[in-house]
C-alpha cells in the first residue's frame, strides 16, 4: 500500500446511514485503472458524466507522484510538428499520463489538445490489401510477405507488431526516439509478458487459456518467421521471441482503430500513434479522437462542455462496452467500476428493474445508463459508481408494464441474488481482504503479477459492491 | 507642440494638394493614411488610429521632429509618398495600402478553415529544457522512461513540457493574438481618450538604419543607382556564355537515351491486322512467338493475307480463261441446263450466230436473284469472314472501339502507313551483323556446317556398317532405323534454323516439321530467298502450301 499512490476517496466506500452492514472500517481501494500507459490512479469511481460541469471534482492525486516526462519527448515530435496545446505529459510510478496544465471552460465545440501528423503514426489498413501510411516499407521487403502471410481477418496484432519493429530497424525512422519512451518488457502489463504463474493468480481459467493461445501464437509465428534461414535484415528486428512478444504487446495494447481519409481513401486502420497512445483509459473519458483530414492530423479533442481543471488527466475510452477480461487481454488491466461487467446469475430470482434504478437514481436507456446525480440526491449520494451501474444492467430484472413491485417478494429476490453472489465469492481460493494483503506485502512485484492480483481483486470487489447494492435495494425499497 | 500641430496641419495640405486625383479624400482620411502607414511598418496589421484634427493638440505619439521652420514654410514636395499605391478599404473602414504584405489580415472569422490551426501551432513555443538521456534508436525500448523503481530524481525542469496555452478555443482565436505581444493591442488603438498618456512608441521596438551607411559603391552600382546608361548585368558578375557545341559536335555526342519513349513508332499501336493476328493465335491458325504478335509477325499476316487473296483471284482467273466464261458463270446459273463447254458453245455460235456474250446474256436472263447476290458476294447470309465474325466482343472494340460507323478506338487509321522499323540505336553505327554473328558464334559458316554434316553422313554410314552385321543376325525392320534416322535430322536442321531469328519459324513450328521433305528437293532457304528478292514471294507461298 505504501508505494502505491492512493487515491483518497472523498467519500467513503459505503456511507449508507441506516445500514447494517458489517465491513464499515475498510481500506480504500486504489480503483486502478491500471491501463497501458500504467499512469497512477485514474478516477475511477467518478460517476456518470451528466451534469458534471455542476460538480466539483475531487483532485484525485497529489502532484507529488507525477513529474514531468523527459523534455526529449515532447521535443522529438515538436520537431515533427505534434503539437501539445494545454496539456502536459507526466510521468508517475505507473507510467504516462497525460495531464491538463490549465483550467479549461466548458465549451460549447470540442477544442484540440494534441495534434498529431500521419507521418509520425505507424498504419495497416484492417484488410486487404495491405497499406501502409507512411508508406516505410520498401518495394520487395521480405517484412511484407511476413505481413502478408498473416490471417486476415485475425492476425492484426501480428503485423502491427513486425510493422513496429520494423520501423525500430529503420534508419531515421521517429519511432526509433519514441520506442526509448514505450514502456520496457518489465514495465509491460500485457498478460502477454505473463509468466505462467501470473496466469494462475489470475483465478479465470478462460482468461489465462486465452493469454496462453495467444503467447503461443506469438511464439509460433516468431519460430515460422525467425528462423535460422531467415535473412538477416528480419533477422536483426527481433533476435529473440521475448522481442517479439513484447512488439505485440505494445501493439495490442496501443493499437488504435480508427477510420481515417487520405484525398480520396477512406480507410479503416489499425495504428500506433504516438503522443495519443499516452492517454489513459476511463470509463467517462474526457477526451476523443478526431482524424483531420485535411492536413492528415489526428486531433485529440476535449469533449464539448467539459469542464477541466489544471492537473486532471485527459482520458479516453480505449473499448465501449467490454468486460474487464477483454480489458485484461488487450491491455492488462481491470477496473472494479467497469459500467460493462457482467456476472452470470444462474437462478431464477429477480428483481424489478424501475425499483432497482429510482432508487439508485440512475436514468437512462440500458444502454446508456447514468447516475442522475444533483437532481433528486442532494446528500451526495457518492455510491453509486459504475459497478451498480454494471449491476443495474447484469442483474437479473423483471418489468411487468405498471404492474407495482412485492415489497416482500422483492426483499426475498434480492437476498437470493446475494446469496448467489456469496457463493460466487466463495468460489475463488482467496477473498479480496487476502488479495489486498498479497498485494502490500509486496510492494515490488511484477506489473503484470500486480495486474493478474488487481484482476481478481476487482472481480471479488464488484461482487460486494453488488452485494451492497443489493442491501440498499432492500432498505429503501419501501420508499 | 503648437509647432507639431502646425506640422501636420501642413502636411495634411501639402498631401490633400497631392492627393488632388482622389478628390473624395477629406483631410482626415488624409491624415490617417499617414499615420497609418506609418505604424503599420511596425506591426503587420493595420491598426486602426483615429485622431481627429481637433483633437491632435494632446496627441503626443510620435516623438516631436523638429525639423520645420519656425516660418511655416514648407516645401511639399519634400514629403515622400508611400512607396505604394492605397484604397479605401470597406471591409475595414480604413485606407490600405492596395498591394504587398501591409494589407491588413481580417479577424479570424474570415480566415479560410484551418488558417487558425495552423497560426496556433505555429504559435506553440518550442520546449526549452534539455534532456539527460540519449536516444537508443530503437536498440532499447523503454530506455528514456523514467523509471519510478530506480528512483530517478526530476530533471528539475518542471517545465519541461511547456505546452502552448492555446487561446481560448477554437472559436476566439482573435485578431488580436497576432498583434505583437508586448504591446498591448489596446494601447495602440489610440482613441481619443486614450491618448492622455502619451506612449513612446520607439521604445518598444527596435528601429533600423538610424545611422546612414557608408556608401562604397561600385561603378556599376553607383550607375545603376542613379540611373544612368549601364548594362543589364554587371560586368564584373558576368560569366562569358559556354559556347554551344556544333552540331557536328552534337551528332558525335549523342548520347542514346536510357529507357525512353524517343518515337511515337515504339508503341505498339492496336491495328485491324495486330487483332487479327491475334485472334487467329486464340483460335490456333497460327502461332505467335510471344503475348503480342510483333511488328514483323503482323506485317507477315498481313502479307500472307494479301498473297492469298491475290492467288485466289489468280486462280479464279485462270480457271476462267480455262474452261470459258459460260462454264465458268453457269455454277451461279442454275436453271442453264445447257451444256457449257466450249466447244458447245462454238457450236452453238455456229449454229445461230449468237456470240459468246450474247450467249452470257442469255444465260444470266436465267439466273435468279439470289444466284446473282451469290455471284456477286452480297449475300449477306453467307458469312465472309469466319474469324472476323467470331472474334470476342473485346477484340472487336479493340479495333473501333465497338462502333464501326463513329469509331472511339484507333480513329485514324492508316492502312497504308509506312514502318518506321529504326529501332532505338538507329543513331549507332551500323554493326557489321556476319562478324558480330560470327565472333559470338551464332552463325556457321557454310565451310564448318558442311564438314559437320560430312562427319555426320559418315557417322552414320559407319554406323550402318556396324549395324549390318547386328541387321543380318536379327531381323530388324529396316525401315525403323530409317525413320528415326531422318526424326534425327529434322531435328538436328529445326535446331539450325532456330539461330535465325526469323519469327515466322519460331511461331508456328508446325511448318518447319512439314516442311523437311519439300526441303530436300528444294532446299531453297530464307537466307537465300531474301538474297535473290524476287523469290521472296515465292518463299512466302511455300508456307502457305504447307498450311
Amino acid at each position: 500500500m505504501a508505494s502505491l499512490p492512493l487515491q483518497q476517496h472523498s467519500h467513503p466506500f459505503f456511507n449508507y446511514k441506516g445500514s447494517s452492514h458489517g465491513c464499515s472500517p475498510r481500506p480504500s481501494y486504489p480503483f486502478l485503472c491500471n491501463n497501458r500507459n500504467k499512469v497512477g490512479p485514474i478516477r475511477a469511481s467518478t460517476d456518470i458524466p451528466l451534469l458534471r460541469l455542476l460538480q466539483p471534482r475531487q483532485v484525485e492525486e497529489s502532484p507529488s507522484e507525477l513529474e514531468p516526462a523527459d523534455p526529449d519527448f515532447y521535443r522529438i515530435g515538436y520537431v515533427r510538428s505534434v503539437r501539445a496545446y494545454g496539456v502536459e505529459f507526466m510521468e508517475g510510478p505507473n507510467g504516462f499520463g497525460v495531464y491538463a496544465s490549465k483550467d479549461v471552460e466548458p465549451l460549447r465545440r470540442a477544442r484540440v489538445i494534441m495534434e498529431i501528423p500521419l507521418e509520425l503514426m505507424l498504419t495497416i489498413s484492417q484488410k486487404l490489401p495491405w497499406m501502409f501510411f507512411p508508406d516505410i516499407i520498401p518495394l520487395g521487403h521480405p517484412i511484407f510477405d511476413i505481413i502478408n502471410s498473416t490471417n486476415p481477418e485475425t492476425d492484426w496484432d501480428l503485423r502491427l507488431a513486425c510493422l513496429l519493429l520494423f520501423a525500430f530497424d529503420r534508419e531515421g525512422n521517429f519511432w526509433q526516439l519514441y520506442g526509448d519512451f514505450l514502456p520496457s518488457a518489465d514495465e509491460c502489463t500485457s498478460l502477454l509478458l505473463a509468466t505462467e504463474e501470473d496466469l494462475l493468480e489470475l483465478q479465470d481459467q478462460d482468461l489465462a487459456s486465452t493469454m496462453r493461445a495467444q503467447k503461443q501464437r506469438a511464439i509460433e509465428f516468431w519460430e515460422k518467421n525467425w528462423h535460422s534461414a531467415a535473412p538477416l535484415k528480419i533477422k536483426r528486428l527481433a533476435r529473440d521471441p521475448e522481442r517479439f512478444v513484447w512488439a505485440m504487446s505494445i501493439a495490442q495494447s496501443r493499437c488504435i482503430n480508427l477510420q481515417m481519409r487520405i484525398g480520396a481513401l477512406v480507410q479503416d486502420a489499425n495504428m500506433l500513434i504516438p503522443y495519443a497512445d499516452m492517454l489513459n483509459h476511463s470509463f467517462q473519458p474526457n477526451c476523443f479522437f478526431h482524424w483531420r483530414f485535411k492536413d492528415r492530423m489526428l486531433e485529440v479533442m476535449i469533449n464539448a462542455g467539459q469542464r477541466i481543471k489544471k492537473g486532471e488527466e485527459m482520458t479516453i475510452d480505449y473499448l465501449k462496452g467490454k468486460k474487464n477480461n477483454m480489458f485484461m487481454q488487450r491491455y492488462g488491466f481491470s477496473s472494479s467500476v467497469n459500467p460493462w461487467d457482467v456476472i452470470q446469475f444462474s437462478g431464477n430470482a429477480q428483481v424489478h428493474l424501475d425499483s432497482f434504478l429510482s432508487v439508485f437514481n440512475i436514468s437512462g436507456l440500458p444502454e446508456e445508463y447514468f447516475h442522475n446525480t444533483g437532481q433528486l440526491s442532494d446528500d451526495g449520494d457518492s455510491f453509486v459508481d459504475g459497478a451498480v451501474i454494471a449491476a443495474a444492467r447484469t442483474l437479473p430484472t423483471w418489468s411487468d408494464g405498471d404492474m407495482p413491485p412485492v415489497p416482500s417478494k422483492e426483499r426475498k429476490a434480492a437476498r437470493q441474488l446475494q446469496e448467489e453472489c456469496q457463493q460466487l465469492l466463495a468460489e475463488f481460493p482467496t477473498n479480496f481482504q487476502q488479495d489486498q494483503q498479497i498485494l502490500d506485502s509486496m510492494p515490488d512485484v511484477r506489473k503484470t503479477l500486480e495486474a493478474a492480483i488487481k484482476y481478481r481483486l476487482n472481480r471479488k470487489l464488484f461482487l460486494e459492491k453488488i452485494i451492497q447494492a443489493l442491501d440498499i435495494y432492500q432498505t429503501r425499497l419501501l420508499f | 507642440m503648437a509647432s507639431l500641430s502646425t506640422t501636420w496641419l501642413y502636411q495634411d495640405r501639402g498631401l490633400k494638394c497631392l492627393f488632388s486625383v482622389n478628390g473624395s479624400l477629406a483631410g482626415q482620411s488624409c491624415f490617417q493614411y499617414f499615420q497609418t502607414s506609418f505604424v503599420g511598418s511596425f506591426s503587420a496589421q493595420s491598426v486602426k488610429v483615429r485622431v481627429g484634427v481637433s483633437s491632435n493638440g494632446k496627441t503626443n505619439l510620435f516623438p516631436c521632429v523638429k525639423c520645420v521652420k519656425k516660418d511655416g514654410s514648407f516645401d511639399p514636395l519634400s514629403v515622400e509618398r508611400p512607396p505604394y499605391y492605397s484604397y479605401m478599404d470597406s471591409t475595414s473602414g480604413q485606407m490600405e495600402p492596395a498591394s504587398g504584405a501591409r494589407a491588413s489580415i481580417p479577424g479570424q472569422e474570415y480566415w479560410p478553415e484551418g488558417t487558425a490551426n495552423r497560426v496556433r501551432a505555429a504559435r506553440a513555443p518550442e520546449p526549452t529544457a534539455k534532456s539527460k538521456g540519449s536516444p537508443s534508436y530503437g536498440k532499447n525500448p523503454g530506455s528514456r522512461r523514467k523509471k519510478y523503481k530506480t528512483g530517478i530524481v526530476a530533471a528539475g525542469s518542471s517545465d519541461g513540457i511547456c505546452t502552448v496555452e492555446s487561446s481560448e478555443g477554437d472559436g476566439t482565436v482573435g485578431s488580436a493574438e497576432l498583434t505583437i505581444d508586448t504591446s498591448d493591442p489596446a494601447a495602440l488603438e489610440t482613441s481619443g481618450n486614450v491618448t492622455e498618456e502619451p506612449k513612446d512608441l520607439s521604445t518598444d521596438y527596435v528601429v533600423y538604419g538610424t545611422e546612414p551607411e557608408e556608401e562604397n559603391f561600385s561603378d556599376y552600382e553607383l550607375k545603376k543607382k542613379l540611373g544612368e546608361p549601364h548594362p543589364f548585368i554587371d560586368p564584373n558578375a558576368k560569366k562569358p556564355t559556354e559556347e554551344p557545341l556544333s552540331s557536328e559536335e552534337l551528332w558525335w555526342n549523342w548520347r542514346k537515351p536510357e529507357k525512353e519513349l524517343w518515337s511515337r513508332w515504339q508503341r505498339r499501336r492496336p491495328d485491324v491486322e495486330t487483332v487479327f493476328v491475334k485472334a487467329m493465335a486464340e483460335t490456333g491458325q497460327v502461332k505467335l512467338y510471344g503475348d503480342h504478335p510483333t511488328l514483323t509477325e503482323t506485317n507477315l499476316y498481313r502479307a500472307r493475307r494479301h498473297l492469298y487473296k491475290e492467288e485466289r483471284l489468280q486462280a479464279e482467273q485462270e480457271r476462267l480463261e480455262r474452261i470459258g466464261p459460260m462454264a465458268y458463270y453457269s455454277e451461279w446459273v442454275k436453271a442453264w441446263k445447257r451444256d457449257t463447254s466450249r466447244e458447245a458453245v462454238q457450236k452453238h455460235f455456229e449454229e445461230t450466230g449468237e456470240e459468246e456474250n450474247m450467249q452470257l446474256i442469255k444465260m444470266f436472263q436465267h439466273q435468279t436473284d439470289r444466284e446473282y447476290r451469290i455471284m456477286m458476294g452480297t449475300d449477306v447470309r453467307i458469312r465472309r469472314d469466319p474469324l472476323a465474325m467470331r472474334m470476342r466482343g473485346d477484340q472487336i472494340k479493340e479495333i473501333w472501339g465497338g462502333d464501326p460507323v463513329y469509331p472511339t478506338v484507333n480513329y485514324i487509321q492508316d492502312p497504308n502507313e509506312v514502318i518506321d522499323y529504326r529501332g532505338p540505336d538507329f543513331h549507332e553505327p551500323t554493326p557489321n551483323m556476319l562478324a558480330y554473328l560470327l565472333e559470338h558464334g551464332k552463325i556457321t559458316p557454310r565451310e564448318e556446317i558442311e564438314k559437320v554434316l560430312a562427319k555426320q553422313k559418315i557417322e552414320e554410314h559407319e554406323l550402318t556398317d556396324v549395324d549390318e552385321a547386328m541387321a543380318q543376325a536379327v531381323d530388324i525392320g529396316e525401315n525403323d532405323d530409317e525413320v528415326e534416322d531422318s526424326d534425327v535430322e529434322g531435328v538436328d536442321e529445326v535446331d539450325e534454323k532456330i539461330t535465325r531469328n526469323w519469327s515466322v519459324l519460331k511461331s508456328n513450328p508446325e511448318l518447319r516439321k512439314s516442311k523437311e521433305k519439300p526441303k530436300k528437293e528444294d532446299p531453297l532457304t530464307l537466307k537465300e530467298a531474301v538474297e535473290d528478292s524476287e523469290n521472296l514471294t515465292d518463299f512466302l507461298m511455300d508456307f502457305e502450301e504447307d498450311e
